[in-house]
């Protein structure tokens, strides 16, 4: 008897599940970063909005790369449906923890489709999600360094301009000070 | 599993039974009079629309409406029109023909380890 179910995908239901829910994840971090950089623009922070269009591009992309990987191996990708995608926010600086948070989350969300893919001896979608795990300990340290920059610079006087100013020159050496 | 021609049977309860077709590399729902061909693609989508009543709103709903289900059959012309008894006789099928699957997906896997060692 054939193997119909395998013969389709090589996805196994659960992944195909998470995958899909990666997808969604990645897609409303796109609706957030975009939604954060109108409110930047409205607020005169335009570097700032700049950083969160280019970021909100990056979430796209990251989308898409899961997308096209359940598709190429077979699954069932879905279109995701975006909702509760918070419109205005409390301040400059809330703006940015809140970015923060939310790659925290994206995070734990990538480490927990490695752990059931390993679980599940899905070696094909471990090695795919690795590029995803380096990706956030970049997203990941230049968001906690955006946060830094309003203890590091402070908000009165002319800090706001500064801190704005500073922000898309945040950039990741992958620790190359330490080779 | 009994083997008839190509069709393998997969699953059976008092209202239906599921096979597999080798020849065609499809799955077959035969349920009380109703006989459907799938994809195994349409049959996970199908598997996934019937798990998807809320029987609970089914069951405590008093209004007409409530009474029956209609779920269409992916690319097929077949609309099955269930009574809260046939769902759940569906969903059963439905749900042993995926284990079936599922199992001979695993035995496939250790069959061909078998194989290479």
């Amino acid at each position: 008897m054939k193997d119909l179910v395998r013969m389709r995908t090589s996805l196994k239901e659960e992944i195909e599940r998470i995958l899909n829910e990666q997808i969604k994840m990645e897609a409303h971090s796109s609706a957030i970063y975009l939604a954060m950089a109108a409110w930047c623009d409205r607020n005169g922070f335009d570097y700032s909005a700049g950083y969160f269009y280019k970021q909100s591009e990056e979430e796209r992309k990251h989308m898409l790369k899961i997308f096209n990987y359940v598709s190429d191996m077979g699954g069932h990708a879905i279109s995701p449906e975006i909702t509760n995608v918070p419109q205005d926010f409390d301040g400059f600086r809330d703006i940015f923890e809140l970015a923060l948070q939310q790659e925290i989350a994206v995070t734990n969300s990538i480490n927990r489709i490695v752990g059931t893919a390993r679980q599940l001896n899905d070696f094909a979608t471990d090695q795919f999600m690795q590029w995803f795990v380096n990706e956030q300990i970049e997203e990941e340290y230049v968001a906690r360094r955006a946060v830094e920059l309003f203890d590091v610079i402070g908000e009165e006087g002319v800090g706001r301009y500064m801190i704005d100013k500073a922000i898309p020159k945040i950039s990741y050496d992958g620790g190359a000070e330490a080779e | 599993m009994s083997n008839t021609h190509s069709l393998t049977e997969l699953f059976a309860n008092a209202k239906g039974t599921t096979y597999q077709c080798d020849t065609t590399n499809r799955i077959i729902i035969q349920f009380g009079e109703a006989r459907v061909s799938l994809r195994i693609s349409d049959f996970l989508t199908f598997k996934k629309r019937v798990d998807s009543v809320d029987i609970h709103t089914m069951i405590f709903n008093t209004d007409d409406a409530y009474d029956v289900e209609v779920i269409d059959a992916p690319r097929t012309d077949y609309l099955f029109v269930l009574n809260l008894c046939d769902l759940i006789a569906l969903r059963d099928l439905l749900a042993g023909t995926r284990f079936v699957l599922d199992l001979n997906t695993l035995l496939h896997e250790r069959l061909c380890s078998t194989l290479v060692y």
